[in-house]
């Protein structure tokens, strides 16, 4: 037998070691289970970010770098793509719509990228959570978290978020419509027409010839040279009589990067063969995504190695702690043995005791890896938009189970020394 | 009944030279109450250890009636010690952070699933028996007198043949002692129990009927004493008639 009083009495006696170790497995549990956590959910929080983007066509260069400025709005140099690429996809038949992506301007250090209404409602199917999308070039669509309001004014600053620029007093945006959450970067993003920040640029089809712009506006973003002249006297005025969206005119400005919609899987795959030339890049983000993955699962085995290495050391700890704390129980073992206490209870006390202590800890780890992952992802999604789906899977506690199973093993050892100790040798101490 | 009977009992500790204990022959009669005594280091303790089969010895037998002790594997000797033997230690041994009767009850608590009610009824018995009128008291707020007299009520829980002391009243002041000594002479005679106290208390050897008295591991004397015995004159030990022991000084 195994008496739980004789146990919950010792444990209460021995309430700040007992902490101490609890807290110990707790915090190397919680590595292992925090890792685990946000590697799954990075995964599933950025493919989510992703599906809405079936294929991005850019200008040729680096495909990671196509996507995560394209798809996940960070903020990086790109060629600019010639704007009859834009023209061709929204005109082919293989394609449902095709969207410019825009950058180059921001408002209180959220973005504001130039696209069209069609991206805004994936061409009706998806509405808005309230307002409407661009009636007219200075109509903006707030993404789900922006702060802001139907009818408030956004008056862009040159530059992309975090970056220093002057503002453009020459025009102000008003906020019409409102999109509903995607936990992506775009719920921080204000969405503008595509024409607007062409025409702000100096990009504009129709008045580039007009304008004398002697700064680059390829949206290679060297933004420290500002010294250009806007003279967008115009704007608000021109844009107005202006239609928005497709069908574009011949001779449209480059832009960054190009949504496509394809119709169909098939149109999709031949469409990215298309695309892949000397001077254009189509890509599908999922796939990007999951060549990042690989990486993200090397870092993965990476911090797993070391999490485990934590475990075992912590366990080694555990252990130690055991067998010095066995030593100084060795009367107390000694005098149970002597009162009659069969040796498996002892074995059984001892083994219980550490099983108790360790099953707290793997609890505790759960716990803590969970709070810790959730914590990671808020500050994540704080940074980057993109919603983390931060939960606790039946792989999470199967880990934790394989950690108690381990434990419990390791446990033996002192069980088995204080089943092994001589009742009289232990009783003379 | 034979009662308890060594036989060329030889403990040899190892780095050690000489036995730390070596008995030709003691023979102890049921209901008996002898006194173990001797210098440190003269094998008291491990003589006790012996007879509780908690030391198993190098040499000899140790029969408890027709059990012999050196023949049973550690377990074997785990439970019939718990069936017994009742054990009163110097240091009390007691679990803090259990209360009095929890601490009787322990070592039932090892053995039984659950604890019978009329054992915990003798073991409310046994504590209003010694004196203590508050069993859920914590062991922690008790005086060490309190202590060993929880002690010699779990000894006695188990209505064990034998009562073995060791040093019961060593680490208590003069008058705790003394009731710790009566209480064990007047228990074991209540409960029909042999009595062996290791002790250097004179307030307890010489209330005893026999006293053996240890030297470099060897019994150097062995005498009865008590009523109509002369406690300053060693009388040559006779065993009882049922031992058939063979004793040797």
């Amino acid at each position: 037998m195994i008496p739980v009083r004789f146990i919950a009495a010792d444990l209460r006696r021995l309430w700040a070691g007992s902490l101490v170790i609890v807290l110990l497995i707790g915090l190397a549990t919680a590595l292992g289970i925090a890792v685990g956590i946000q590697e799954r959910a990075l995964r599933l929080g950025s493919a989510r970010a992703a599906d809405r983007f079936d294929l991005v066509v850019g200008a040729a260069g680096a495909e990671t770098q196509l996507v995560l400025s394209s798809v996940f709005l960070q903020a990086a140099p790109l060629t600019l793509l010639p704007g009859s690429v834009l023209k061709d996809l929204a005109e082919d038949p293989r394609v449902d719509w095709a969207a410019p992506v825009g950058f180059g301007d921001s408002f209180n250090d959220l973005p504001i990228v130039g696209t069209t209404g069609e991206f805004l409602t994936d061409k009706g199917r998806r509405p808005l959570a309230e307002g409407e999308a661009f009636q007219k070039p200075t109509d903006a669509v707030v993404g789900a978290l922006v702060d802001l309001r139907l009818g408030d004014t956004v008056k862009p600053v040159h530059g992309l978020p975090g970056e220093a620029g002057h503002t453009h007093d020459e025009l102000a945006y008003t906020v019409t419509g409102r999109l509903a959450a995607t936990g992506t970067p775009w719920d921080r993003a204000i969405l503008v027409p595509i024409e607007t920040v062409w025409s702000i640029h100096g990009l504009d089809g129709h008045t580039a010839d007009a304008h004398d712009h002697d700064h680059d506006h390829g949206h290679d973003h060297a933004h420290e040279d500002h010294d250009h002249d806007h003279d967008h006297d115009g704007v608000q005025d021109h844009a107005a009589e202006d239609h928005l969206g497709p069908p574009w005119a011949a001779g449209i400005p480059g832009v960054p990067a190009v949504i496509v919609k394809p119709k169909s899987i098939a149109n999709a795959y031949q469409l990215r063969q298309q695309y892949r030339t000397d001077t254009t890049l189509g890509v599908f983000p999922a796939e990007v995504l999951t060549r990042l993955y690989a990486t993200l699962g090397d870092a993965r085995v990476i911090l797993t190695a070391i999490a485990i290495g934590t475990q075992a050391l912590v366990g080694a700890a555990v252990v130690l702690v055991c067998v010095v704390h066995l030593s100084q129980r060795r009367r107390q073992i000694g005098a149970l043995r002597a009162l009659g206490a069969p040796r498996l209870s002892i074995f059984g006390v001892v083994w219980v005791e550490l099983l108790l202590l360790i099953g707290l800890g793997v609890l505790l780890g759960l716990g803590l890896g969970l709070l810790g992952a959730k914590v990671a992802a808020s500050f994540f999604t704080q940074q980057s938009g993109i919603a983390l789906p931060v939960s606790l899977e039946w792989s999470d506690v199967g880990f934790a189970g394989m950690l108690m199973l381990v434990a419990a093993v390791i446990a033996l050892v002192p069980a088995w020394l204080a089943y092994r100790q001589p009742a009289a040798a232990a009783l003379r101490g | 009944m034979a009662g308890l009977s060594l036989s060329g009992v030889r403990v040899e500790f190892p780095g050690l030279a000489a036995p730390v204990l070596d008995i030709a022959a003691l023979a102890v009669a049921r209901g008996e109450d002898v006194a173990v005594t001797g210098p440190s280091g003269s094998g008291k303790t491990t003589l006790i250890n012996v007879m509780t089969g908690l030391e198993k010895p190098a040499a000899g037998s140790v029969r408890w009636d027709d059990t012999d002790l050196v023949r049973l594997g550690e377990s074997q000797r785990d439970a019939w010690r718990a069936g017994h033997v009742g054990l009163v230690m110097q240091e009390f041994h007691l679990f803090p952070g259990l209360s009095a009767i929890e601490n009787v009850l322990l070592p039932v608590r090892f053995r039984l699933f659950s604890v019978p009610a009329a054992t915990r009824e003798r073991a409310l018995a046994l504590l209003k028996r010694v004196g203590l009128s508050r069993p859920d008291q914590d062991i922690a707020t008790m005086s060490r007198g309190e202590m060993q007299r929880v002690a010699v009520a779990r000894a006695l829980l188990g209505r064990p043949a034998v009562l073995i002391a060791d040093e019961p009243t060593a680490s208590l002041d003069a008058a705790s002692g003394a009731v710790v000594a009566d209480l064990l002479i007047e228990l074991a005679r209540e409960e029909n129990a042999t009595l062996i106290a290791v002790t250097h208390d004179p307030r307890l050897s010489g209330r005893l009927g026999r006293r053996l008295s240890l030297v470099a591991g060897r019994i150097a004397e062995d005498v009865a004493q008590g009523e109509g015995a002369a406690p300053s004159s060693a009388t040559p030990y006779t065993p009882p008639a049922a031992s058939q022991g063979q004793v040797t000084p």
